[in-house]
Parts: C-alpha cells; sequence; structure tokens
C-alpha cells in the first residue's frame, strides 16, 4: 500500500504533461520533416500537434481529455490506460504480423515486418521477466 | 482520496472495483469496516 498523506501530484498528472508532450512530440515531427526537406509536411504536422495541445489544455471539464491528458488520472483511469494499451498493442502485433506474413506470401523479404514482431516479442519477455522478479 | 467525481459514480455503480488501499480510505472516510461497505462479490 502507498503511503498516505502525501499529496504532491507527478508532473504527467498536471494539466500541463499531455499539452506540453504534444508540443514536443510537433516539434520532433517538424525537425524530422524538416532534415527530410519537406518543411511544409513539417508545419502540418506540428500545426495538428499543436491544435491537439490546445484541445488539452483548454479541454474543460471532460472526463476522457482530462484522463488521457494527465489531471484527470487517477486508478480508475490507469486501469483503463493499461487496457487500452493492451488492446491497442494486440492490435498492432497483429498488424505487424500479418503484414510480415502477406510480405513473406508475396515473395518479398518480409522487412520491416520482422523485425518488429522480433522487437516486440522479446520487449514481451523482458516485461514478463521483469514485472515477474518484481511482483 | 484523490480520484474523480466519476470514479466514485463508477464504484458506486458497481462498473468499477476500487484497489485495497482505495476501498480502505472510502471505508475510513464513511467510519466503516471495509467489508460493511464493499462486498466481495463471491460465494
Amino acid at each position: 500500500m502507498q503511503a498516505s498523506g502525501d499529496t504532491r501530484r507527478p508532473f504527467w498528472r498536471s494539466r500541463w504533461w499531455m499539452p506540453l508532450f504534444s508540443l514536443a512530440l510537433g516539434a520532433a515531427m517538424f525537425t524530422a520533416f524538416a532534415i527530410g526537406d519537406d518543411v511544409r509536411q513539417g508545419v502540418f504536422s506540428f500545426g495538428v500537434m499543436a491544435a491537439l495541445a490546445a484541445l488539452f489544455f483548454f479541454g474543460g471539464r471532460s472526463e476522457t481529455l482530462r484522463g488521457i491528458g494527465g489531471p484527470g488520472r487517477d486508478e480508475r483511469w490507469a486501469s483503463i490506460d493499461m487496457r487500452a494499451s493492451v488492446f491497442a498493442g494486440l492490435v498492432l502485433m497483429t498488424a505487424v504480423i500479418g503484414a510480415w506474413l502477406w510480405e513473406v506470401a508475396n515473395s518479398d523479404d518480409g522487412e520491416p515486418y520482422m523485425q518488429l514482431g522480433a522487437l516486440s516479442g522479446v520487449a514481451y519477455i523482458i516485461a514478463v521477466g521483469i514485472l515477474r522478479w518484481r511482483s | 482520496m484523490d480520484v474523480s467525481r466519476q470514479t466514485i459514480n463508477s464504484i458506486e455503480k458497481e462498473r468499477y472495483t476500487p484497489s485495497l488501499p482505495l476501498a480502505i480510505a472510502l471505508a475510513r472516510f464513511f467510519d466503516k469496516q471495509v467489508e460493511e461497505v464493499f462486498h466481495a462479490g463471491i460465494g
């Protein structure tokens, strides 16, 4: 059980977390597109991420936005977040395996799906090992 | 207790099972034993 009485919230539960993360991701996307000589697409991507940041910052009392964004994140939201992440991971792994099978069946080398599938499998095994050791 | 109003509502409607620390905190809030506020849902 956690010690009670400590009311300090971690930064990732503040209303600044998701807007700043969105802006940082937008800046990274802009930089990547700019390096690839596609500044226009970079500006568009940054604009989308800035709009997302504004949505989270000015989202008001929406439980969904507050839960995803951080300030409304309590233990129920942590559970929702974990189950949603597991679902997204399963969808992604299924898509990667399906794409790899499709590539191989079409006489291609299966890259990069083979590496992505292997990465997810190794990550799962490592996570299971660490979580088992810690629990 | 650091949980949202919606989470309390979900617990009341038995859509969400609280963690043990939260269940204890809720029981203490109402000055009750945990088993007086929550049932195990088994048996």
